[in-house]
């Protein structure tokens, strides 16, 4: 680990380059491992070009043209607080989110919440005593169940309500006042989801396509079972692509000028042997100077502008990320595009490609929401 | 049930009017039933009617011991009980002897254990037994083997709507612990549900702990009520009750045999929750089948469908019950568990619910993608049995219905840009052969670019298996656009379930865009594979399909090969596949004249451009010429040499090395036919088959090796006038138009 103090004034960058494995040995296995993610990467990157060529089949509703949006609005200050239930709002903000793809729900009822936290409940505690079957009705369970649905959060009339799951243990010992423990939460969401998408599907579908979860897998994936076996919905894990991650570097450094970043941390991972591990963080002022310089339209175009939030354009995006790149390359003579980006954090929050991600600053919350919703939906098997 | 039709009447309407001689006269059915058993026989001296008088005639409290007659008589029922199984009367007459407990409970037992049905049991004589065991005399040894014998013989009662309306009765007997696992496996076979049953259950499982027989009962609760109880069915459940022990199941099943009869006792319900064969933990398990299982959340459909009845689908169990209740089937929590019956998919091939089919498609879409494209770890080569079980699933699936799924068909068009082409290759390729017609606009991207790079990155194996693909599909277009092609508009609607119209014009596009695509396939591929006679029979596959579209298919479209097919084809060093190229180009002959005749007669809309029938009188004249007239490299032909590289060659008159006796395909035949011709010749001169007699003859002999293409072409092509030795072949033409 080493410090490096630039000679170039507007960066001030500190680099951590750690080796994964400190030996030099390298056994097949992990060799195999490197050839493996490459191809999963190789995998994806084809799938999202195929799914363009299959958008053009302009004939079939299911063919609808899905791809992440090259151009969205910037972040703008939500005064989501005034809408949306503080505690509701405290509890998404508390923890990192699992997050996983969904598909559209056949027969949800956002007026039928109760009685699905009494179905949820006795499913969790047969699945608990496989074997020994549970009443519905009965209350003698140790789990308890609330559904509820988060009034306020949504991008379009097109999106459905955003569904809150909570489970508190019931502890057998516990007194009659006691505070009931939450031991899980999870939450399904559609914050500005495509509307062709939404439309075309029949009205007995209610699409919430992404599924955050912080808690027990074995808990996870109990809910997941139930919400499969009773809405025919099917669950997959969702990644936070390499682009969607370049998004929110960008997105979350936009915000700088409203809302101090702090920091803006961004970790790489380039495809060597042994596999390298970059931590590449960058001063938040240096990091919104570079932003700035990128953005296309001078400062007092903006201005004008301003009452509907400038749109960002994936160009911008590219470039302010080549910049951080080429500042990196100029020190370290290593390119960083060989490699990917595997996780973003800043004081608004952290993504992590693997699909884990904490959102810190309600404000923002609505934008990347909006961002994940769109990978969510590029996931979808129709 | 239907089989108990010609062995008696229903219980209550023999009784009625059917035979003033019957001499008894009692009022009661028993007696009815034995007189009509003496009716049949008209025997009045049989024994077993004599022994089952007895049987129902005996005082109640005659002593047993040392009673010879009614020995003998138990003797003679036991008898016929083992050889042939005892009539519906006979039983009704032991049970109730037995029951009733008229000579004692000693007997009971060895009555009991001979009531071997011959057909079918009476329900009201199994109801009269239940009412005896409810007086409650009966030892509990004796009343466990009743119910078990109830279960054994449960099939073959003949009706069972009196049974289930004494469902409470019988859940009476639950609270006996001695007789609670064989009457609540009794329960689960006489359904019928009431809300505090299931609170007595639930309590009497709190009671007794995890029991199978509990389970079961509890499960089926679960199909037919959902929303009252929850269970999760742990993965290794014992499946179902075992009749333990049971005396009669080996009798019953020798009975039945010797009396050729096919209803088999009761095995228990056949449950919906199979034992799950998984014993590996697969991570993922996105290529499993849902359970079928029924809609739990049924309080919105109250208000549409209060009026009638549903029936879940999981509460079905043969086809004539899908029959009965087609019209008011509840389709299951998750479609993609329809996949996993067959008679589910009887089911699938009648739904018209687009939400229905919309859920299937998610479920399978979500499937293929995580397994083939999302695959994080490479997972796909780890569990290539499982996912090729379950694309052997969807093939049967899909060839059932005869109908691709669209989520299947968007998942090939990203699946066939990252495919290596091994990776379950049979299964891909049978998947992709069932893809719905693709718009022409559409076809090369989706499908054409990624097969070509497929194809010429690929071994010879694999461009036979897509060539046969391609056939494949090529034949399924053919064949929708015959069952759908409606006469009237020209418009054809591919598929019932997508709202794809197509225009004939756009059908007709995407068939050549196809045809053209296979020929610029199979061209390059010819060449890059020598001509490999594996491979050019595959090609002429695809061809023998085309060439017969308008007269098989009624598609008014023919397309001729490229050169790089047809020459392959013509030169090959296999006599079959030059007869089947001859065979080919008989039937576009036959195509194109039946063609231009309707094109006379109807002036329809449709015309075989110009440019096709040229090209085919070229290869007529071609074949024929090269064939027959030994005019090979003459001018005017696609294949041209120099005149000097042909005497540079050396080969004596080049003009005849295609000939039929030259040709290296035919040359084996010629020398044979040389030697049968001319055994004492020493020296061979195949010139000399060239005389019109024996030119004949050779060509007969030809056609007798099975070479029937040719055949066909020569008599109806080839006015034959050679005079001898001629071998320019004065007169010959091809008579095409």
């Amino acid at each position: 680990m080493f410090k490096i103090v630039s000679g170039f004034v507007r960066y001030n960058t500190t680099i951590r380059m750690e080796r994964q494995h400190s030996s030099v040995v390298r056994t097949p296995l992990d060799s195999v491992k490197v050839q493996r993610r490459s191809k999963s990467r190789s995998y994806r990157q084809s799938y999202r070009s195929c799914l363009g060529a299959a958008s053009r089949l302009g004939s079939t509703p299911a063919f609808t043209a899905r791809r992440l949006n090259t151009s969205r609005k910037a972040p703008k200050l939500h005064n989501i607080t005034e809408k949306v239930n503080a505690e509701q709002l405290a509890l998404l903000m508390k923890s990192e989110w699992k997050l996983s793809y969904v598909t559209p729900l056949y027969q949800f009822r956002h007026t039928q919440l109760k009685s699905y936290s009494r179905q949820l409940s006795a499913f969790i505690a047969a699945e608990k005593q496989q074997g020994l079957a549970v009443e519905v009705e009965g209350s003698q369970n140790s789990f308890r169940v609330s559904f509820s649905a988060v009034q306020g959060m949504a991008g379009t009339d097109d999106d459905a309500e955003t569904v809150l799951i909570q489970i508190h243990s019931k502890s057998i010992f516990a007194r009659q006042d006691e505070h009931q423990r939450l031991i899980w939460s999870g939450w399904l969401t559609c914050i500005n989801g495509n509307p062709d998408y939404l439309r075309s599907l029949p009205k007995d579908f209610i699409c919430l396509p992404l599924f955050g979860s912080s808690g027990s897998e074995v808990l996870t994936s109990s809910v997941q079972s139930w919400f499969q076996q009773n809405f025919d919905c099917c669950f997959g894990p969702l990644e936070i692509s390499h682009t969607s991650l370049q998004w929110l570097v960008a997105l979350w450094t936009n915000c700088h000028t409203e809302s101090n970043i702090q920091h803006l941390k961004m970790i790489w991972s380039i495809p060597v042997v042994p596999p390298l591990q970059i931590t590449y963080t960058v001063n938040p002022q240096d990091a919104w100077d570079l932003w700035n310089s990128v953005r296309k339209s001078p400062q007092e175009e903006k201005e004008t502008e301003e009452e509907e939030g400038r749109s960002i354009d994936i160009e911008e995006v590219m470039q302010f990320m080549q910049g951080l790149k080429s500042h990196f390359y100029r020190h370290f003579r290593l390119d960083l595009s060989a490699g990917s980006l595997k996780q973003v954090s800043t004081a608004l929050g952290s993504a992590k490609y693997n699909g884990r991600i904490k959102i810190s600053n309600s404000k923002y919350m609505i934008t990347t929401l909006t961002l994940l919703t769109e990978g969510a939906l590029l996931k979808m098997p129709i | 049930m239907a089989a108990t039709l010609n062995q008696s009447g229903p219980p209550d309407s023999d009784s009625s009017s059917l035979n003033d001689q019957s001499v008894s006269s009692r009022t009661s059915n028993r007696s009815l039933r034995i007189a009509e058993k003496e009716r049949k026989k008209t025997e009045a001296d049989d024994p077993v009617v004599t022994a089952l008088k007895y049987f129902s005639d005996v005082e109640a409290g005659t002593p047993l011991y040392g009673n010879d007659e009614f020995e003998n008589n138990l003797v003679v029922v036991e008898r016929v009980a083992y050889s042939k199984g005892l009539s519906p009367e006979a039983i009704s007459v032991m049970l109730e002897f037995a029951m009733s407990l008229r000579m004692g409970t000693s007997p009971c037992v060895r009555v009991l254990k001979c009531l071997i049905p011959a057909s079918v049991v009476p329900q009201e004589a199994v109801v009269r037994a239940w009412v005896w065991l409810g007086v409650g005399k009966i030892p509990t040894s004796t009343q466990v083997l009743f119910i078990k014998w109830v279960l054994t013989i449960f099939d073959m009662i003949d009706a069972k709507d009196q049974l289930r309306a004494i469902y409470g009765f019988i859940f009476s007997f639950v609270t006996d612990e001695n007789l609670v696992c064989v009457v609540i496996h009794l329960l689960t076979l006489v359904i019928s549900l009431r809300v505090f049953r299931v609170r007595k259950l639930l309590e009497l499982q709190s009671k007794l702990g995890r029991q199978s027989f509990l389970l079961h009962l509890l499960s089926l609760y679960k199909v037919f009520c959902p929303e009252l109880v929850t269970l999760c069915i742990p993965s290794r459940m014992r499946s179902g009750f075992k009749n333990h022990n049971n005396p009669w199941k080996s009798a019953l099943i020798g009975v039945q045999k010797r009396n050729g009869s096919q209803v088999g006792p009761s095995n228990g319900l056949v449950f919906t929750i199979k034992d799950k064969t998984v014993s590996r933990k697969r991570k993922q398990c996105h290529l499993e089948l849902p359970v079928l299982r029924s809609v739990v959340n049924k309080q919105d459909q109250t208000e549409s469908s209060s009026s009638r009845k549903v029936v879940p689908l999981v509460q079905i169990h043969s086809f004539a019950e899908l029959l009965e209740n087609m019209h008011r089937i509840e389709l299951p929590a998750q479609m993609g568990s329809l996949l996993g019956s067959s008679l589910a998919l009887q089911y699938l091939d009648c739904v018209q619910d687009e939400s229905a089919l919309l859920r299937l498609n998610f479920w399978l879409g979500y499937a293929l993608h995580e397994e083939f494209l999302f695959c994080g770890d490479g997972g796909a080569s780890q569990n290539t049995e499982d996912s090729q079980h379950f694309l052997n699933k969807l093939l049967f699936t899909q060839h059932f219905l005869q109908e691709g799924f669209f989520s299947s068909e968007a998942f090939l068009y990203k699946f066939l840009g990252v495919w290596d082409g091994s990776l379950l290759r049979p299964q891909i390729l049978d998947l992709l052969s069932n893809i719905p017609v693709v718009p022409s606009i559409q076809i090369g991207q989706l499908l054409f670019e990624p097969l070509m790079q497929l194809f010429f990155t690929s071994s010879l194996f694999f461009k036979c298996g897509l060539m046969e693909c391609l056939n494949n599909m090529l034949l399924k277009w053919l064949t929708w656009h015959s069952v759908y092609a409606l006469e009237d508009d020209l418009d054809i609607s591919l598929n019932s379930h997508t709202s794809i119209n197509m225009t004939l014009s756009g059908f007709k596009d995407s068939v050549m865009e196809l045809v053209h695509f296979v020929g610029r396939l199979a061209s390059v591929g010819l060449q890059l594979e020598g001509c490999h006679s594996l491979f050019l029979s595959f090609v002429l596959d695809f061809y023998e399909t085309v060439c017969d579209t308008f007269l098989k298919y009624g598609l008014p479209l023919v397309v001729t090969p490229p050169p790089g097919v047809f020459y392959p084809a013509l030169l090959a060093t296999d006599p079959v596949s030059v007869d089947r190229l001859a065979y080919i180009m008989y039937r576009y002959k036959v195509n194109l004249v039946s063609a231009k005749s309707q094109e006379k007669v109807t002036e329809q809309a449709f015309h075989i451009s110009r440019q096709t029938f040229r090209e085919f009188n070229h290869y007529m004249v071609v074949l024929v010429n090269c064939l027959w007239n030994s005019k090979m490299f003459h001018p005017g032909m696609d294949i041209q040499l120099g005149e000097e590289l042909l005497l540079k060659s050396n080969v004596p008159q080049p003009w005849t090395s295609f000939d039929l006796i030259h040709h290296p395909a035919f040359m084996s035949y010629a020398v044979d036919f040389h030697q049968r011709c001319w055994p004492g010749r020493k020296d061979m001169d195949l010139n000399s088959i060239k005389h019109s007699k024996p030119w004949s003859w050779y060509l007969e002999y030809l056609y007798s090796q099975g070479y029937d293409g040719l055949k066909q072409i020569v008599p109806s092509n080839i006015s034959w006038q050679l005079t001898a030795g001629d071998r320019q072949g004065n007169s010959l033409s091809a008579q095409q138009r």
